[in-house]
């Protein structure tokens, strides 16, 4: 019994001889994880450097734990799906984080998918938002009421009778923020029965200055993180649409199909010319006080901006990443090798 | 990552130094005897005697430096600190060696300090109770300053999104205040709970019956372990069989009769749960069963009863308190079951009676509090503590009230 | 008379079938378990079988400097989409450490990507495109399309890409953790054994710590996460996701069955041995020590293999400590971020590839069939030690 303590003991003291070098610390948006801890587990792979951890924590969290300042414990990088906002550049600035290069890897698009045997609906972004909002206008559109929207023909009439169900990701995921990003707030904002309560009181009603409140009575089911069970579930129900990233519908192509948006279907060349409205820019920043301190961030960057990864027959490419066009990746690709500045200018283009 | 370290360095470095103060020490009392006087002890005492003196004073101070660290008074670079243990440790040595002589009581010393670890030990258990309790206590204090407590036991709603979203840093611009009514939450938890114990308690009964009055020796011998790999199975295990092969056979069956049924519903885990847990109805049952005595079986089969009738009017009346125990008990293990849920169950919180619809548990809620990565300090997060110290409440008492039953039923027939 | 008799008889015989058919729930009943696990292996071992086996394509590999540069130049054009992405990113290491080979052009057998593999094994959902379902079809009749061993599955560790999964960094944290479990909650847990049943007065406090005992085993594994979460991580300042974590909490929550096996074990021994020892002038320890202790050791044993077999594969309380990060290296010390076996189960059955789904029924395997062998050696210890008395 003593033998085998003491035997134990010493090879955990053995094992933590060989100490760990320095690997690089990744944070931020849930919608590049895939494709940086893609890129962060070829590094492991391919060179002598270990491989980075890759945490998810949504843009806005990664931001935070980014401009906290310079430290050894704060992240080397942050990813985001959305651009980085003045207010926390601002805050990067003051905490010490000076110099920060932002890098655009490719884009990422938002699909409404059903099942293969229905008519695939053609909507708006408005009647998406009408669809799925806890509060609507009325039908005079002067005051706003609790979703009465059960069936498609309700919001439009041109649209089928059809019931109205979505099953789309719970709010802890950063399918979900997109969704709500690039449909709910991007209507919303421009439309006045919101805005104008916004404008009446600005800081009680604020939520309505982007309102992106989802309904709460059962017509739109969050279902988990588990994206298989949600095509299973189209399968059977054949009303419902499901939401999903754009790279799980091209995955499921031969189960699911894609409702339109305007008589757009998503696709990559869609998302690139800007055609199709649900898709978004993907970015990551890097901290550069931390280049010559942490081994392999210079690899690390050159490799996720190599056309291996993000080009159009790229690794990320695969898995669902959609890529930038050719003259944009190459822009890029020299910034990030440069590890040319961003200056507060920028944010506001 | 330099104090993770100096941890391995300590105890890296107090085995080899133990050794070498065992040695020495023993090998200083067997010196002694030579004089002519015998030893008191054995000479492994004097030994061990010596490594108590080194290993207690460094082990001590590196704990009350840890402290002082950990509290943030000051901190001593970790070489330093690492060279402070070790003459502490050094000067206790030197201390405790110079004890020993041929009369030394080492036995009688190295006893005492061995008895101090026993009750140091014994007092672990009490640690970790309080432990657990004060840590779901601590966090739930702050919940309940934001959301009142009434509000959460009695509330229907469980919208947390605000919440979360303020812990992950996003843009809330001023949306309606996160409501956390637990009343969906802990109805989902008590039809899972429900579904489980219809599978378990007949099934585990009706085989301890089986086991404790037909089966023989040699059949029991064999069916109780085949039973026990029930429990012994992994909850992930069969939280994946749950939601890959049982959830879309139930979607599918229920699809044939017309019905609606979610992937996410409530009958899968809780099937599956309720044969997880027939062990534990069926092992406590069969134990006390047995323990009704035989007179009783005779009496009752002297007066021409069948032996189906002796069981039901007999021998389950006599063991009744001892079932409900095992009833009670394996009622708790439902309640506190994680995996099953987190990976079969919905996560939408649903007041509903319908066990084909998706519904949401207090387990399946806390891990999704706690595995996204949250500032600690949010509601949302400490939403979880909560739900937790109403599950700690919850099965405490169940296991109390069970032991208490389970007392009085063996004195009965003691 | 006889209407009395006979309706006397048909009671019998109604009271008769009852009996009979009471007999026959019990046996049911334990037919139904059984028959469930027969089907719960038979579900998991169907499902997990294939993926002891992975689909190999030989192709021509081309070593030159255009695949230095970009390695999916590797292979022509038509094949780039069979081959696994995570061989071809090996191809320039390989031609690093071997630059004899550069300038070559050679005939090899390389892993495939793994919708090809789902296609060979017949599985639905495997999402190969049709054209190169043709592909591989054409392939398959020359004969460059085989299934071999899955070697891979257990030398390499978790992998986005479902051929190059496999469990080996997730057994190596297994092994760490259980050994710290081990290192914690045997000598704490069997040390209260003795003092509770050896040298506790009998007193308020231990009764206390019996009954709180009790409770702790009760408590619901998931909340020992919580206590893990709020005293080790966030008030000792334990990495987070590391081994150390991992252990320390899995051994709280073991502790409370050791000692109530350790309990049981050391009641058994007979109190004959410690009076002949007292007589012989031992003392108290001496007579635990020497003799208590090494008669009751086997059902210590036993309690804590099975304690321990319960620890390896619980996995809540391990979800709230952060072990269920994307860890694709074994770690290199306790303090560092680690995954565990059942937690490599968790994340890959949320995956959403198809070919995720046999590795995680294949690491079930693996983790039921070390679960099940630690039981059995418990089992029969277990034996042993009860035939002494």
């Amino acid at each position: 019994m003593k033998k085998i303590i003491l035997s134990a003991v010493a090879l955990l003291v053995a094992a933590n001889v060989a100490q760990a070098s320095e690997q690089i610390h990744i944070v931020g948006s849930s919608t590049v994880y895939p494709f940086s801890s893609y890129v962060a587990e070829e590094l492991g792979a391919t060179t002598k450097f270990k491989t980075p951890v890759v945490e998810s924590t949504g843009s806005g969290g990664g931001m935070k734990l980014f401009c906290a300042g310079n430290g050894m414990d704060t992240p080397d990088i942050t990813n985001a799906s959305r651009r980085m906002k003045a207010k926390e550049y601002k805050k990067c600035q003051e905490n010490g984080v000076k110099y920060i290069t932002e890098v655009v890897v490719g884009y990422d698009g938002i699909a409404l998918a059903q099942s293969k045997d229905t008519a695939p609906l053609n909507l708006t972004r408005k009647q998406i938002l009408l669809a799925v909002a806890a509060e609507v206008p009325n039908k005079e559109g002067t005051a706003l009421i609790a979703n009465p929207y059960h069936f498609w023909n309700e919001i439009d009439a041109s649209l089928p009778h059809r019931k109205i169900t979505f099953y789309g990701p719970p709010t802890s995921s950063g399918t979900r923020d997109a969704f709500e990003d690039l449909t709910m707030k991007a209507v919303a904002k421009k439309m006045d029965v919101y805005t104008k309560l916004y404008k009446a009181d600005k800081k009680a009603n604020k939520k309505y200055k982007k309102y992106h409140e989802v309904r709460q009575d059962g017509v739109y089911v969050p279902s988990g993180e588990n994206d298989n069970l949600i095509v299973q579930k189209l399968t059977k129900d054949a009303d419902a649409l499901g939401i999903f990233g754009y790279s799980y519908l091209a995955e499921n192509s031969d189960r699911i199909a894609a409702a339109t948006v305007k008589g757009i279907a998503p696709s990559p060349e869609a998302v690139q010319d800007g055609s199709y409205k649900l898709s978004r820019s993907l970015y990551f920043y890097i901290k550069k006080s931390h280049m010559d301190k942490v081994p392999g961030m210079k690899e690390y960057i050159k490799l996720f901006t190599s056309e291996q990864m993000i080009g159009d027959d790229g690794a990320c490419t695969d898995i669902g990443l959609i890529a930038l066009p050719e003259e944009m990746r190459a822009k890029y690709r020299t910034q990030a090798a440069s590890l040319t500045n961003l200056k507060p200018e920028d944010l506001k283009k | 990552m330099i104090y993770s370290d100096l941890f391995f360095w300590l105890f890296g470095g107090l085995i080899p130094l133990g050794i070498t103060a065992y040695m020495v020490a023993r090998s200083k009392a067997l010196g002694t005897e030579q004089d002519g006087s015998r030893l008191h002890s054995l000479p492994g005492y004097y030994g061990w005697y010596a490594v108590i003196w080194l290993a207690m004073p460094a082990m001590l101070s590196g704990l009350l430096f840890s402290f002082i660290h950990m509290f943030g008074v000051f901190s001593i670079p970790a070489p330093m600190l690492l060279g402070t243990m070790f003459t502490i440790g050094g000067l206790g040595l030197w201390y405790g060696l110079s004890h020993i002589k041929a009369d030394f009581r080492a036995r009688e010393k190295v006893e005492k300090v061995t008895t101090g670890l026993l009750i140091v030990s014994a007092s672990i258990s009490i640690l970790t109770t309080l432990g657990i309790v004060l840590s779901v206590v601590f966090e739930s204090i702050n919940f309940f300053q934001v959301i009142s407590f009434w509000d959460f036991i009695t509330g229907t709603k469980w919208e947390p999104d605000t919440a979360f979203l303020i812990g992950a840093g996003r843009d809330t611009a001023g949306m309606a205040p996160p409501a956390f009514g637990a009343v969906p939450i802990f109805a989902g938890t008590f039809m899972i709970t429900t579904i489980a114990m219809f599978v378990a308690v007949p099934v585990g009964l009706f085989s301890a019956i089986y086991m404790s009055e037909y089966a023989s020796h040699a059949a029991r011998g064999r069916l109780k372990p085949m039973l026990e790999i029930l429990a012994g199975i992994p909850t992930v295990v069969y939280g994946f069989f749950a939601a890959i092969t049982i959830s879309p056979m139930i979607v599918n069956a229920a699809h044939a009769l017309g019905l609606q049924a979610d992937y996410t519903n409530a009958l899968a885990p809780g099937l599956i749960m309720g044969v997880m847990i027939i062990p534990f109805v069926s092992s406590l049952s069969d134990d006390v069963i047995k323990a009704v005595p035989q007179g009783l079986r005779d009496g009752s089969m002297a007066l021409g009863t069948t032996k189906a009738e002796t069981i039901r009017h007999i021998v389950l009346p006599a063991a009744m308190p001892g079932i409900v125990a095992a009833f009670l008990l394996a009622t708790s293990r439902a309640i506190g079951e994680t995996m099953i849920v987190v990976m079969a169950a919905g996560l939408r919180p649903n007041l509903t009676a319908n066990p084909l619809e998706g519904i949401t548990t207090v387990t399946v809620k806390i891990v999704e509090a706690l595995t996204g990565d949250q500032e600690f300090d949010s509601a949302f997060t400490q939403s979880a503590f909560a739900l937790g110290f109403v599950l700690l409440l919850i099965t405490l008492i169940l296991n109390i009230v069970s032991n208490i039953v389970v007392r009085k039923f063996k004195q009965r027939y003691d | 008379m006889t209407t009395e008799n006979f309706q006397a008889d048909a009671r019998k015989r109604k009271r008769d079938r009852a009996d009979k058919r009471f007999k026959f729930y019990g046996f049911a009943a334990i037919v139904f378990a059984l028959a469930f696990l027969v089907f719960f292996f038979i579900d998991i071992i169907s499902k997990g079988l294939p993926a002891f086996q992975q689909a190999e394509i030989q192709v021509e590999v081309h070593y030159n400097a255009a695949t230095m540069k970009n390695y999916n130049k590797a292979v022509d054009k038509k094949y780039k989409r069979l081959v696994s992405k995570t061989w071809l990113r090996l191809v320039p290491n390989q031609m690093r450490d071997k630059p004899e080979l550069i300038g070559e052009d050679r005939l090899e057998w390389v892993l495939a990507e793994n919708r090809v593999d789902q296609f060979l094994k017949g599985h639905e959902g495997h999402r190969l495109k049709s054209k190169h379902q043709k592909l591989v079809k054409q392939m398959l009749d020359e004969g460059k399309v085989r299934l071999v061993f899955n070697t891979g599955f257990f030398s390499k560790g978790d992998s986005k890409l479902p051929e190059n999964a496999g469990i080996l960094a997730s057994a190596i944290g297994s092994v760490l953790v259980l050994l710290l479990t081990m290192l914690f909650a045997v000598p704490i847990g069997v040390m209260t054994a003795i003092y509770l049943e050896e040298f506790a007065p009998d007193n308020r406090l231990t009764q206390i710590i019996e009954v709180n005992i009790n409770n702790l085993a009760a408590i619901p594994s998931i909340l020992y996460g919580l206590l893990g979460l709020a005293i080790f991580i966030n008030f000792m300042g334990v990495p987070r996701s590391s081994a150390l974590v991992g252990g320390l909490t899995l051994a709280l929550m073991t502790l409370p069955v050791i000692i109530i096996a350790a309990r049981a074990a050391l009641r058994a021994v007979p109190d004959s041995i410690r009076e002949a020892a007292y007589g012989l002038g031992a003392s108290n320890l001496q007579v635990v020590w020497h003799h208590v202790l090494p008669l009751a050791m086997p059902g210590i044993l036993t309690g804590s293999i099975i304690g321990l077999a319960q620890a390896m594969g619980e996995t809540a309380p391990l979800l709230i400590v952060g072990m269920m990060a994307y860890i694709p290296e074994a770690p290199g010390s306790i303090f560092e971020a680690t995954t565990v076996l059942p937690a490599q189960i968790y994340t890959w059955s949320s995956e959403s590839l198809r070919a995720f789904e046999e590795r995680t029924a294949a690491g079930i395997m693996v983790l039921l069939a070390v679960l099940l062998s630690l039981n059995a050696i418990a089992v029969k210890f277990r034996n042993r030690s009860e035939n002494t008395w």
